[in-house]
């Protein structure tokens, strides 16, 4: 392990480099806009103008690049309130006052990413005003009732927020019921701050029928559009896992350039408890996401079809290398924590976690294979078709369902595994409980398999209802019963390896930053997805995109794109950790050599 | 902590094995007759799992402070975000500019149609006519009565040309169908001449027109659950056609595809037999 000792001043510099670096790219972003927008075409006096454009980046573009910033901001401010409040909760009812501290950390980046997701919203109205005037009267002529209560819902949160953040030290003790009702409070508005915009967004792809009638009667009934829900859904939970990644991520990069052994210890802890929320999160989310693209199909099966079997397919496959990803990283990240924070346990755990890992990487091709090949003809006639007898099986819905739902078990028993890990059960149940908890996951295993190959044989509409949600509820079972089972147990065991923290290699650290970036482009592929879904229509069916950018752009070009938004955006979200760390408590001068170092091991804190 | 191993051993170590996994799972691809691409994923896939393994056990990386701290951060998202575009490049591309041909055949013509539309041409002529009548009355106020006759025989002859020219139209009612079957995208289930759906989300249309009479034809477009094809009547709740073409399309459209469907009859290729339901 290699480190090397220096002046306390280099590490502040690096983080100095850091927000200049970001700092400057948002300049630059935010002074282009204004520049672009200068040299736009001006539409003839007197003239209805529908749209405006910017030279050289192009109008979709730029509201592209804005929107996406926002959204994922607004997400990472959505996501982080239910983080801390839950940490909250827990530090409460543990005692433990590291969850307390950890939720006030991570409520301190909520004020300065508050502010930054308004300006980016603030921005994005704008731009959507001048350069898309046409949609914005018809949306503002539907939606202005709930443009009101969103203003209003809005104020609400600040005050909420402020109150929350502001009175946390003074809200301790008998007042920490005041405290915890308050965080309540910020995510029940943070909630209705995402729902209100969603049904604008779900509108334009899903519009119904809107009658003459009232304004806030027009508005409701506007609202309450089939994909409502599914994505009001899809995104809460994905708010939790973007919110759970990005503060592994901030953990993450904490530990990595930290030279103190207490600040190790706790970034360890803190990255460890956000890659848990984040793969907590992960686990339900390809059910939402499963039942948006139901509801899409209900609704209407052309852009179904142009979505699972059209032009857009194939991103589908992008998704699933991501997905992929992802699930590799998570597990890892919890393999990485079995072999080095509690030392011993590694030769046990060495051959399930090859297993696991041989599970994981057959479930992840599984995933990929696309239904139909581009095939030579040679090929297709060496396979007998464009359907190899197993890629062909591989390809459909029954085995992508099922894959998922394993890669969801598996990176369930990573995570108990590593619960059980330095721990020898002492009750007189124990072996009983640890049989039945195999009998449930074995069977969960099989019953998930089988249910996938029987799905081929069944009429479609019997596998999506029936067969798809037996497998979700199996997968809800495991979980639900498997957790509370092994909690109990773990409660009279005797710790044999106490969990060292702060002994991480630098690779947790990446993985963890990795995690954040896969969620993040993620995010950016699927309000791609969505976004071209509805292809030349502003609102689907309703109204026509008639611009010059009214087209979908190409995948590879799209993934350029999103890749630039996730930089940016990870840009704007390490300058908002340093704006936070600039209004943290000044710390006791401590006498101790600071190593600042990034990718270093653990280093041993030298007192003088 | 597990005993630390020097990365060289565990490359040698755990990399040889993956090497060899990944050669018999490249052979076994091959025996099997998976695809070329298959074959290469396949030990992608057995490179990745191998490159996990040797990460489980690696040794400390170097330490990097400073700008190259962050040199290192940007290095490991610019391979992170490499992969990924290079991946979105390798799967087949979507051509845009299929659709900005479809959008200029679909929305300019229905567009032209609403009353914006008209109310938009109507502007727009009157706008054209503005300016020729102040041309001419700045040509009259120049040169005089003389001209006003061959000015208005010129104006006359101009209109005149423009409505032969949109009173014009027709064209092959076949071939303005196969236009159709590609604008409202039939090719995303069906097949016809090879080309078209490979995910047999619907028949093979080759031989449609000897199986099915027009008016069958249009009752099935405009009301698919009426006629099924063979061997997709099973799971004919998820394979139902799209129910909105009686909606989407014009009569004219809809008789210039039943046309197109009609005229494909080569009994060389097997298509599915239609099912009254």
């Amino acid at each position: 392990m290699e480190h090397r000792n220096s002046h306390p001043r280099e590490m502040r510099r690096s983080e100095r480099v850091w927000a200049y670096a970001a700092l400057l790219v948002m300049l630059v972003l935010v002074l282009a806009a204004p520049l672009g927008l200068a040299m736009a075409q001006e539409a003839p006096a007197g003239a209805a103008v529908e749209y405006r454009d910017v030279p050289g980046i192009g109008s979709r573009n730029l509201i592209w690049i804005v929107a996406q910033q926002h959204l994922l901001l607004a997400g990472f401010v959505l996501g982080v309130p239910i983080f801390a409040w839950v940490c909250e909760i827990v530090g409460v009812r543990t005692k433990d006052p590291r969850y307390d501290k950890l939720a006030k950390e991570f409520t301190k980046l909520l004020t300065s990413a508050y502010a930054t997701t308004a300006l980016f919203g603030g921005i994005l109205l704008f731009l959507l005003i001048g350069l898309y005037p046409k949609l914005m009267n018809y949306l503002t002529d539907v939606f202005f009732p709930s443009f009101l209560v969103y203003s209003a819902l809005f104020l609400l949160e600040t005050a909420t927020l402020y109150l929350y953040w502001y009175g946390w030290d003074a809200m301790q003790g008998r007042k920490k019921g005041m405290h915890l009702f308050l965080g309540f409070l910020l995510n029940v508005f943070a909630l209705f701050i995402m729902i209100v915009p969603n049904s604008w967004a779900t509108f334009q792809t899903s519009p119904v029928v809107i009658t003459e009638s009232s304004m806030w009667a027009k508005a409701w009934a506007a609202t309450w559009n089939p994909t409502w829900w599914p994505l009001n859904v899809h995104r809460l939970i994905a708010n939790v896992v973007l919110g759970g990644f990005l503060c592994g991520a901030y953990a993450g990069l904490k530990y990595l350039m930290t030279t103190s052994q207490e600040e190790r210890v706790h970034y360890d802890w803190m990255g460890y408890v956000g890659n848990f929320i984040g793969v907590f999160g992960m686990l339900p989310l390809p059910f939402a996401g499963y039942w948006l693209m139901r509801e899409v199909y209900q609704y209407n099966q052309q852009m179904g079809i142009t979505l699972m079997g059209g032009f857009l397919s194939w991103l589908f496959i992008l998704q699933a290398m991501l997905i992929g990803i992802l699930f590799l990283g998570a597990n890892y990240y919890f393999w990485l924590g079995i072999m080095y924070r509690i030392p011993g346990s590694e030769p046990k755990y060495r051959r399930p976690i090859l297993i696991m890992l041989v599970i994981l990487l057959v479930c992840l091709g599984i995933w990929m294979t696309p239904h139909s090949l581009v095939a030579s003809l040679e090929e297709a006639r060496k396979m007998g078709g464009t359907h190899h007898p197993l890629l062909g099986v591989f390809g459909v819905m029954s085995a992508k369902m099922t894959v998922a739902n394993l890669m969801i078990l598996v990176t369930f028993m990573s995570f108990i595994m590593y619960w059980r890990a330095g721990k020898q059960e002492t009750a007189a149940w124990a072996k009983a409980a640890k049989a039945v908890m195999g009998v449930i996951l074995g069977l969960a295993a099989i019953v998930i398999v089988v249910l996938g190959v029987w799905g081929y044989f069944v009429p479609a509409i019997t596998r999506i209802d029936k067969f798809s949600t037996t497998q979700v509820l199996i997968v809800l079972f495991v979980l639900l019963t498997v957790t509370p089972l092994t909690g109990l147990l773990m409660k009279s065991a005797k710790t044999t390896t106490e969990m060292v923290w702060g002994v991480m290699p630098a690779r947790a650290g990446y993985a963890l930053v990795l995690n954040a970036v896969m969620v993040i482009l993620l995010m950016t592929l699927m309000g791609y997805a969505r976004s071209s879904s509805r292809v030349h229509w502003h609102i689907y069916g309703v109204m026509q995109d008639t611009s010059p950018y009214a087209y979908s752009p190409a995948l590879g070009y799209a993934a350029a794109f999103m890749s630039l938004n996730t930089f940016l955006f990870c840009l704007m979200v390490a300058f908002i950790f340093w704006v936070a760390s600039l209004g943290g408590e000044k710390k006791p001068q401590q006498k101790e050599t600071r190593v600042p170092v990034v990718g270093a091991g653990p280093v041993p804190v030298v007192r003088q | 902590m597990p005993e630390e191993k020097s990365l060289l051993r565990l490359v040698v170590t755990k990399g040889i094995l993956g090497a060899v996994i990944a050669v018999v799972v490249f052979v076994a691809a091959k025996l099997m007759h998976f695809p070329p691409v298959f074959q290469i994923m396949f030990m992608l896939y057995v490179l990745l799992g191998t490159i996990v393994y040797i990460l489980l056990d690696a040794p400390a990386l170097p330490s990097f402070t400073g700008a190259k701290a962050i040199a290192a951060l940007v290095a490991f998202y610019a391979l992170v975000s490499g992969a990924f575009i290079a991946g979105a490049n390798v799967l087949p591309q979507y051509d845009p500019s299929v659709e900005k041909g479809k959008i200029d055949k679909i929305v300019k013509p229905k567009l032209a149609m609403t009353e914006k539309g008209k109310v938009d041409e109507l502007l727009k002529r009157s706008e054209e006519l503005n300016a020729r009548s102040q041309a001419i009355m700045k040509r009259l106020e120049t040169i005089g009565g003389a001209e006003v006759k061959s000015i208005a025989a010129s104006t006359g002859s101009t209109g005149g040309a423009a409505a032969a020219k949109s009173a014009g139209g027709g064209g092959d009612l076949i071939a303005l169908g196969k236009d159709q079957y590609e604008l409202q995208e039939c090719y995303n289930c069906h097949k016809i001449g090879g080309k078209g759906s490979v995910k047999k989300r619907g028949p093979i249309l080759d031989n449609i027109g000897n199986l099915m009479k027009p008016e069958e034809l249009k009752e099935k477009l405009l009301n698919p659950r009426a006629w099924m094809a063979e061997g997709f009547d099973k799971e004919y709740a998820k394979k139902l056609m799209p129910d909105k073409y009686k909606e989407l399309m014009a009569d004219q459209e809809v008789d210039a595809l039943i046309a197109y469907l009609s005229s494909l009859k080569d009994t060389s290729v097997e298509t599915p037999k239609p099912i009254k339901k």
